[in-house]
Formats: structure tokens, C-alpha cells, sequence
């Protein structure tokens, strides 16, 4: 009977566990040099996405000038405490070539792929915070967290391509279970120690990964796909679970909260925005305490059928159906939802940039990006899609500015962010979403 | 005491014995190939343990969900994978499973054997556990090299930890979380000299069981398939009689009729709270529940015409529901049988408070939602998109005084000719179930005008749901499109691919069988076609090359 050679390195006991904090990788440290007050350790950059449905009121958030000190408008009101530390991106085009405009669909794909989907639902290739996640995960719990707002399983935007997406968490409890439940050890706590049972959830997984060429073998094109889905899986977990056995990073001077208390999660517009703000902080403690370095919200889906209590027009509905008012020039009903997601967004930023590390914040730390699925939903039109990129990323993001995109493909939004996250990349996208341009205004 | 382990326990030891040892003979023909995967739905996964290990083990966890395509979630199954976040779930999910089952309360019920020193490592013990263990879960005999590493798992861990049975548990967890668990893998053979291929026993073992029962397969069943009974065409029939005549069928057809009606959406719905108070958590379980009575009794219990669940007014009525229904609640039981009247103008499953709620908006109803609903889902004919760039205030202004009504609105549509394509498919259906709101009680009124539920549709004129129920129920459409879901829910297919080649025979039966749902279960799961599968790619690769 023999073991493998990497079965049996793992070791099984107490006593052969040694306890080594990973490093950070170099290409993602703060330029500055920004040290952590607590063990003087270099702050992480993290990364999170915001998504929200149904695009914004071009009358009522478009600032009428570029650059800096750009006009404050309606539709962003919300946003204004944080306008130093955010830069509004319009005006970027996503181009599907010789495939449908998907309505609800493409728009975001392409933005999170920089690859228009073929199909309904379905991702041309990895998102962006998967490609991100892959290279920062690592010494962290999880890989990334997603989160849906509004309480649906089916509601993330997160996946390796394909159909397959990451399920969210989809009520406050789960989060908190999910981050600070069973498994989860505080760090400030002076006699912490690795739980044995994560090195033995290790030679589970080792197990399960022995028969690995044999299931490869004799297997279609399809399947293996699937299968190396899996294995992926697998490998990302043992990451994981590898990170569990040193003492988390405490970035922050954070206390791990008490668990939320039950509440009605559904798409109701009072309760999106009452849970939004508490799955916000538990994520921001997730950072502060290296549970994870990215993350994914969803606030309302693509066509999102958010509703306001006693009104009968759900969001989608109102986008296709409320005449434009003649006098406003808009959508009265409908601009109303759009503010919500913009004031969804805000207390992200806020609970973001409410925990202080290091010389700033958790925000300035971090890089956010919040998209939507189409510019004027009653169109379903793709072609300036409102995008906010949040954050100072470590210093390596100018903010505060409004930037036209002029017509350019939306990949430069993605190859700005990966190289703002230290990726050594020149290009992004596929076809006529292919760029080598980033925003440079932003791009310190 | 191990009587309630249903399929490991003694039996499976019976199982591996009938076999001549523990190793698969898997590779026998040396032409076995795997032809597909389907992951596990939650559904499956829950029964599958409960059935192996007994109902005092409790699932707990977050699971990957399905997506819907071309009408049923099953189709979703041959194509998701795991994702990282999906596997940590399943891994926590495995690890609570394998420690109830090895706890000293549950152990004598549950591990076949008793180790001679309960502080130290035992291979014979762990060996014959593990190999019952894996032939439940994997649905097949473990290979010896599956076996192995898992023996020296458990060994390993005993001796480090001082304890088999702790030992045992994370042999088992590897075995829950391995694809092969997760994953019903199908394997085929040649048949015809490689013209087609054919599932092999243990994967016709799965394909029969997971329908029939939504769970997996159980010790008799395993049994068909080590002797080769299953190859056969009368030991397929057998089994299904056999799988048939248990109570457990309901539980299957259960599984089927829920994803068929999208009934599993159900919990998803919000509804305004200001515009309709009764509605709540109480009356959409109940909704979904009413819907299931109806359809077991009528389809199973009764054996009655499918086409009656258009036009009966029969159904069962709960506290919840009563006020909806403007029924008075007044019965001992939980559930009140219940027949309308015909001046009541409810028909069958179209004005059940199930589909009516859950075609509908939160606060309002949706005649084209209704009405797309019931064209694809009950017809098997799927609604486009609507075109891009369409602005679509114009047709729904309602301060256009001559757009009050939802029905004038919508009438619109059919003066601008991209939309009336798709709109005349849809509205009519949807118009004439208008009588009822967005939680499926009855009104007489639309903003204030009298509703007209009058429509045409394919030349035929009819009145409100009852005229509608009329036109669906004689619709040749209607049971044909139910056999082809059946089909692709069992074989993880595309509803929309299966076509008159694969659904003309057990259709048949169904037609002349007077429409009853027993006889068309075993025609689908009796057909040759049911366990058919294509050529696999790298088998037709290699035919190129030659």
C-alpha cells in the first residue's frame, strides 16, 4: 500500500504542522511603501465588483464637463462624499461584432470578460475578478465571495466561463456564517492555533485528486472542461484551507461583530437597502481580516424586477413601459430606481472606506469597480455604459476624475484595473473589444 | 442493527459477494467509455443520502444551483460544473455528513463493521466499510486503487489521531466530495458493432433510478446491474415494474412535475405587501403544494387523462389559500378537497394561485409573461427575445386615453409587425386569464374597466380561462410536449432536441393508452432510446482518423 509522495508530505498531526505566514506578492504592494501599524507588513490591494441592473438616466448622472471638479448631478448625489476617491467612467462602447445584443446580457458580459457572449447567460470566458482572484488569493480563506443583495441563488456574475457562475451569499446570517461561522477563529485572540481538522480536510482533498489523470483519460472535449473545472475547484480550495493554518493578517484594527439578526431579504427597495449597508460591512471586515481579497456584489440583477412597496411597475417593467416624461425629459419612476442602486453603491464605498489601515482606508486600499448591464435600459443599448471605478488601489489609481470614453471599447476599463492590480499585461479582449489602451488619465 | 441502512449495510456486502470480490470488473470489453456527467441537483443530493445513510443525518449547506434551459433544470445538469466556491460548500456539506454518520450515536446503525481496537487503525474493518460506502455513493463498486488510498487514509488518520472511526469519517468525506459522487458519471458501451452505443448497467441503474425515485439507486437495483440483468431488455422492464409499483414513484414524479411546472421558482417570488397584504410565505408553499396535490392525484392516484389538468375544477384547498380563493375554510384537516363550481370560472392548472402568482409581477399581473408561459412551457414552443431597440413606451403610454386598459395596451402590439409575430402567440392566452390578479384571486375590474377575457387564438374564439382550458386540453401539443420533457429531464437532454425519431413511440403509447402518466413513465424509461446515447467524441474521433 503506498501513499503519494505529495499525499504524505502533507503530515497529519499536530505536531508536524508548521505554522508560516505567506508573503504578499511584490507586484502588489503599495508603492509607498505603506506599512501595516500592526506587524509592519506592506497593505494588500483587494479588489470587489458592484453590479447593479438597468443602467442609469443619462439626463439626470451625466456631469456635463471631463476631467476634474466635474458637475455634481441628481442621479449621483449619493456618491458625492466619496467623489474624491472615485473616478465616473462613460462613454465606453461594448461592441458585439457578428453577435447578438443579447438584451441584459451582453453588456455586462463584455465588460467583465472583455468578450461579447455568444448565448443568454452564458460568459465567453473567466470574469475579471476570477483572473484577479486567481493571482491574489493566495494566503487568504476564500478565493473571493459573492453576495446578492436581493436574496436570489441565481444572482452572481462571478465565474471561469460558461454557464457555471459562483453561487453569492444571499442573506446577512449566511455571510457572517460563511466569514466568521464554523472554522472561522478570531486572530486576535491570544491563544490562537491551526485547527488539526483543516490539515485532515487537506488529505480529503488529496485523495480526491489522485484519480485525476485516470478521470481525464477517455473523456470529451466537453466534459474535461468540466472536469478541469473541478480540479481547479479543488486546487483553489487546498489554497485555501492552506491559508487557515497560519494566523490571519489582522490589516485592520477591526472587531470581528456579533452575528446579524434575521431579516427579510427580497427585492422590495427598503430592504435592499437596509441589508445592502450590512452585507457591505461583514465583507469589509472579511478584507480587513484577509478572508478573502475579492469580492462580488450584486445589488439588483440585469432586467432587475426591484420593486418600491404599493407601486405596481417592478424596475425592468417600468425601464420598457414609463413614457418619458415630456417636461422632465425622463423616466420618472424608473430614474427613482436607478438612484437606489447609485445609493446601494454609496454605502458600499462608505462601509469601505469607514476602516481605517495604515495611513488611509480600506477604500484607498482597494479597487472597485461598479458596472451595469446597458446605458439606457429602454433600449437595451450598450454603448456608453456607466461604470464607477472606486478606490486608490495602493496608490496606483488617480481618482476624482470623469472620464469619456469616447466610444472605445469598455476591455480598457478591465485592462486598467488588472494593470492598476499589478498584472503585466498589455492587451485585453477579444475582436473589436480587443485594447491595448488603458485609461491612461487615471493610470499613476 | 443496521435495518435502516437501505443500500450499504448487509445487502451491499451481498452485492460486492454476487460480484466475486471488490473490484469492478469495469474495463471488462475494454470499450466502456464515459458518455456524459450530470451533476448531482440539491434534490438528488439530499434523497441520495437519506436513502443511504438514513433520515437522522442532516444535510446542511449551500449548493450549487441549476439553470434553467429550454424549460427544465435537468437540462442544465449535463453541462454545469463545480466552481470553487460551490466545491467549498459541498466540502463542508461531506464533512458534517461523514461525522454524523461515524458519531457513536449513529455508528451502530450505520458502519457495517466494528474495528477490533476502537484507538487504532484497522484495514479489514475500513476495507469493507469504505467499499459499501463507495458502492452507495458512487454507484459502482470502488476500483481497488480507489479503495487503497482510502484504506491507507483512514489508517493513517486512526494511527495519527488515535481513532478509526475518526479515520473513517475523512475517507468517507473524500468519497463525498469526489467528482464521482458529484457527478452521476454515465458510462456506454458499443452496441451493433459500434453503430450506436448503449449506457452500461450501472449507469442505466442511475438514469432509472434517479427518475423514478429522484434518488439513487438501491441494493435490488444495484444487484440488476452486477448480474447483468440490466443489459437485458426484460430485466430493464422488470426493474421498472418493480420501481414502479413503490410508493417512492410519487417522490420522482414529484421531483419531475416541479421542475416541468417551474414550480421550484416559487420561493423566489416577492409580492408587494401593500397592494396584496394575504399574500406571504404560507400561501406560496401552500400555492405549490395545492399544484402537487393535483397533479399526483390526477396523474397517479386516479391514472386519469393528463389532459384533465386544463379543465378540472377538482383541487385541495389549505388555510392559506382559502382566502384567496374566496373559499370558506371549514374542514378537521390540513387539506380541504375541494370542487368550483362552474360559475367560478377556474380551470385546472391555469388558475391555480401557483401559476398565476408566478407568471405575474410583484404588483400587478402580466398577460404576456402569463401567456409566454404557458406557449413554452405547457407547448414546448419558447418566445423569442424581444427585438432590440424597440421603444416600448410608445405602445404602453397610459395617459394615451385610448391605452387604459393592459388589454388595449397590449393590443397595440399588433399593429407594429415586429411585435405582433410573438405577441399574437402569447397575449390572447395571457388576456384571457386577466380575470385574475398577480396572486390568482378573482376580480371583475381593471383600473376601474370591466376586464374582457374574450380571445382568439389559431382561428379559435374563446371566453376566460375556461374557454382556455378547453383550446390547451385538446391541443395535441400539449401531451406531446410533456413526453418530451419527461425524456430530457431523464436523460439530461435538451427538450427542444428531442425529437419525433426519439419521442414518437412512447408518445404513441401514451395517445393509446388514453393519456395516463403511468403507462407513459414506462414506456419512456422502457425504450431503448432512454439509455441510447451518441457516439462518444473521442470514439468518433478516432472512426475520422481510420
Amino acid at each position: 500500500m503506498s501513499l503519494s509522495r505529495r499525499f504524505l508530505l502533507r503530515g497529519m498531526t499536530h505536531s508536524s504542522l508548521a505554522v508560516m505566514s505567506l508573503p504578499f506578492l511584490d507586484c502588489f504592494l503599495n508603492e509607498n511603501g505603506t506599512a501595516l501599524a500592526a506587524t509592519g507588513k506592506p497593505i494588500p490591494t483587494r479588489f470587489g465588483t458592484y453590479f447593479w441592473g438597468c443602467g442609469l438616466t443619462k439626463a439626470l448622472f451625466m456631469p456635463a464637463s471631463v476631467g476634474a471638479n466635474y458637475q455634481d448631478t441628481p442621479q449621483l448625489a449619493s456618491l458625492k462624499p466619496f467623489k474624491g476617491k472615485m473616478n465616473l467612467l462613460t462613454g465606453f462602447r461594448a461592441f458585439v461584432d457578428e453577435k447578438p445584443n443579447i438584451q441584459h446580457w451582453s453588456g455586462n458580459a463584455a465588460i467583465a470578460t472583455g468578450n461579447a457572449p455568444a448565448n443568454d447567460r452564458e460568459f465567453a470566458g473567466e470574469t475579471l475578478d476570477m483572473t484577479i482572484a486567481g493571482a491574489i488569493a493566495k494566503g487568504s480563506r476564500y478565493k473571493s465571495i459573492e453576495v446578492a443583495c436581493s436574496g436570489n441563488r441565481n444572482e452572481s456574475f462571478s465565474s471561469l466561463g460558461g454557464r457555471n457562475t459562483n453561487p453569492p451569499e444571499v442573506s446577512p446570517i449566511g455571510l457572517y456564517n460563511r466569514l466568521f461561522g464554523a472554522g472561522f477563529q478570531d486572530p486576535s485572540n491570544a491563544d490562537w492555533k491551526p485547527d488539526p481538522h483543516v490539515m485532515l480536510q487537506q488529505s480529503v482533498l488529496s485523495v480526491v485528486t489522485e484519480d485525476r489523470q485516470k478521470l481525464m483519460a477517455s473523456v470529451g472535449a466537453a466534459d474535461k472542461a468540466r472536469l478541469e473545472q473541478y480540479f481547479t475547484s479543488v486546487r483553489e480550495l487546498e489554497q485555501g484551507l492552506a491559508a487557515e493554518l497560519s494566523r490571519p493578517e489582522m490589516i485592520a484594527d477591526v472587531k470581528i461583530p456579533a452575528s446579524p439578526e434575521e431579516m427579510i431579504v427580497n427585492k422590495a427597495v427598503p430592504n435592499l437597502l437596509k441589508v445592502t449597508p450590512i452585507m457591505a460591512r461583514l465583507l469589509a471586515i472579511g478584507l480587513a481580516t484577509n478572508q478573502t481579497r475579492v469580492f462580488n456584489m450584486s445589488f439588483c440583477e440585469p432586467a432587475s424586477t426591484m420593486y418600491q412597496p404599493g407601486d405596481s411597475y417592478p424596475f425592468h417593467q417600468a425601464t420598457h413601459e414609463e413614457p418619458v416624461d415630456e417636461a422632465l425629459g425622463y423616466q420618472p419612476i424608473t430614474s427613482k430606481f436607478s438612484e437606489y442602486c447609485m445609493q446601494g453603491l454609496a454605502s458600499v464605498l462608505a462601509e469601505l472606506d469607514g476602516i481605517r489601515e495604515g495611513d488611509g482606508t480600506l477604500l484607498d486600499h482597494s479597487l472597485l469597480l461598479a458596472y451595469t448591464d446597458t446605458s439606457n435600459a429602454k433600449l437595451h443599448a450598450i454603448d456608453g455604459i456607466p461604470m464607477v471605478l472606486a478606490g486608490g488601489a495602493n496608490g496606483k489609481i488617480k481618482t476624482g476624475l470623469h472620464v469619456a470614453g469616447g466610444g472605445t471599447t469598455v476591455s480598457r476599463v478591465g485592462l486598467t484595473v488588472q494593470q492598476a492590480m499589478g498584472f503585466l499585461l498589455d492587451s485585453w479582449g477579444t475582436q473589436s473589444n480587443q485594447t491595448n489602451r488603458p485609461i491612461s488619465e487615471i493610470v499613476i | 442493527m443496521r435495518k435502516k441502512f437501505v443500500i450499504s449495510g448487509l445487502l451491499a456486502g451481498a452485492v460486492l459477494a454476487a460480484m466475486g470480490g471488490l473490484v469492478l470488473a469495469q474495463d471488462t470489453s475494454g470499450q466502456e467509455r464515459l458518455a456524459g456527467m450530470r451533476r448531482l441537483s440539491e434534490g438528488e443530493y439530499r434523497n441520495t443520502i437519506r436513502d443511504i445513510f438514513g433520515a437522522s443525518i442532516t444535510v446542511q449547506g449551500r449548493f450549487e444551483p441549476e439553470r434553467r434551459i429550454a424549460g427544465l433544470l435537468a437540462s442544465s445538469t449535463t453541462l454545469l460544473s463545480i466552481t470553487p466556491s460551490g466545491l467549498d460548500g459541498y466540502l463542508r456539506i461531506g464533512d458534517s455528513i461523514a461525522a454524523q454518520v461515524v458519531d457513536e450515536k449513529n455508528r451502530p446503525r450505520t458502519v457495517p463493521c466494528t474495528p477490533r481496537a476502537a484507538k487504532a487503525a484497522d484495514s479489514a474493518c475500513a476495507a469493507e466499510a469504505l467499499s459499501q460506502f463507495g458502492l452507495a455513493l458512487f454507484r459502482r463498486p470502488l476500483t481497488a486503487e480507489e479503495l487503497k488510498i482510502r484504506v491507507a487514509l483512514a489508517d493513517k488518520i486512526a494511527a495519527d489521531t488515535g481513532n478509526f472511526h475518526n479515520g473513517l469519517r475523512y475517507a468517507l468525506s473524500s468519497l463525498l466530495a469526489s467528482p464521482d459522487f458529484l457527478f452521476r458519471k454515465e458510462r456506454a458501451v458499443p452496441v451493433d458493432g459500434g453503430k450506436s452505443w448503449t449506457l452500461e448497467p450501472y449507469s442505466r441503474a442511475t438514469r432509472l433510478s434517479y427518475l423514478l425515485w429522484h434518488s439513487t439507486p438501491d441494493v435490488a437495483l444495484l444487484a440488476a446491474a452486477a448480474s447483468g440483468e440490466l443489459a437485458t431488455e426484460a430485466g430493464v422492464a422488470k426493474q421498472v415494474d418493480r420501481l414502479m409499483a413503490s410508493p417512492r414513484l410519487e417522490k420522482g414524479m414529484e421531483a419531475f412535475y416541479s421542475d416541468y411546472l417551474e414550480l421550484d421558482r416559487g420561493g423566489d417570488i416577492s409580492k408587494d405587501a401593500t397592494i396584496y397584504p394575504k399574500y406571504n410565505d404560507a400561501v406560496a408553499q401552500g400555492a405549490r403544494n395545492e399544484t402537487m396535490r393535483v397533479m399526483l392525484e390526477l396523474t397517479l392516484r386516479q391514472k386519469g387523462d393528463f389532459r384533465d389538468l386544463m379543465t378540472t375544477r377538482k383541487t385541495y384547498i389549505n388555510r392559506a389559500l382559502a382566502p384567496i380563493y374566496g373559499v370558506p375554510f371549514n374542514f378537521d384537516g390540513e387539506w380541504m378537497p375541494h370542487e368550483f363550481s362552474e360559475k367560478d370560472g377556474r380551470s385546472g392548472l391555469l388558475t391555480h394561485i401557483s401559476t398565476l402568482s408566478l407568471f405575474s409581477h410583484p404588483g400587478r399581473s402580466s398577460p404576456t409573461n402569463r401567456g409566454v408561459a404557458v406557449v413554452d412551457i405547457l407547448m414546448c414552443q419558447p418566445i423569442p427575445q424581444p427585438p432590440g431597440d424597440i421603444d416600448f413606451s410608445l405602445i404602453n403610454d397610459a395617459s394615451n386615453p385610448k391605452l387604459k386598459t393592459v388589454r388595449q395596451r397590449l393590443s397595440a402590439h399588433a399593429t407594429e409587425k415586429t411585435c405582433a409575430s410573438c405577441h399574437n402567440r402569447s397575449d390572447p392566452i395571457g388576456l384571457s386569464l386577466e380575470h385574475f390578479d398577480s396572486i390568482g384571486a378573482w376580480r371583475d375590474l381593471d383600473n376601474g374597466e370591466k376586464i374582457d377575457a374574450t380571445a382568439t387564438l389559431g382561428g379559435q374564439s374563446f371566453d376566460g380561462a375556461v374557454g382556455l382550458g378547453k383550446v390547451l386540453r385538446d391541443n395535441p401539443r400539449f401531451p406531446q410536449c410533456f413526453a418530451r420533457k419527461m425524456f430530457a429531464y431523464g436523460t439530461g437532454g435538451n427538450t427542444i432536441a428531442v425529437t419525433p425519431n426519439t419521442y414518437n413511440s412512447f408518445l404513441n403509447t401514451f395517445i393509446n393508452d388514453g393519456y395516463r402518466v403511468p403507462g407513459l413513465i414506462r414506456a419512456v424509461a422502457t425504450s431503448p432510446q432512454f439509455f441510447q446515447v451518441p457516439a462518444p467524441v473521442s470514439v468518433q474521433a478516432s472512426n475520422q482518423k481510420t
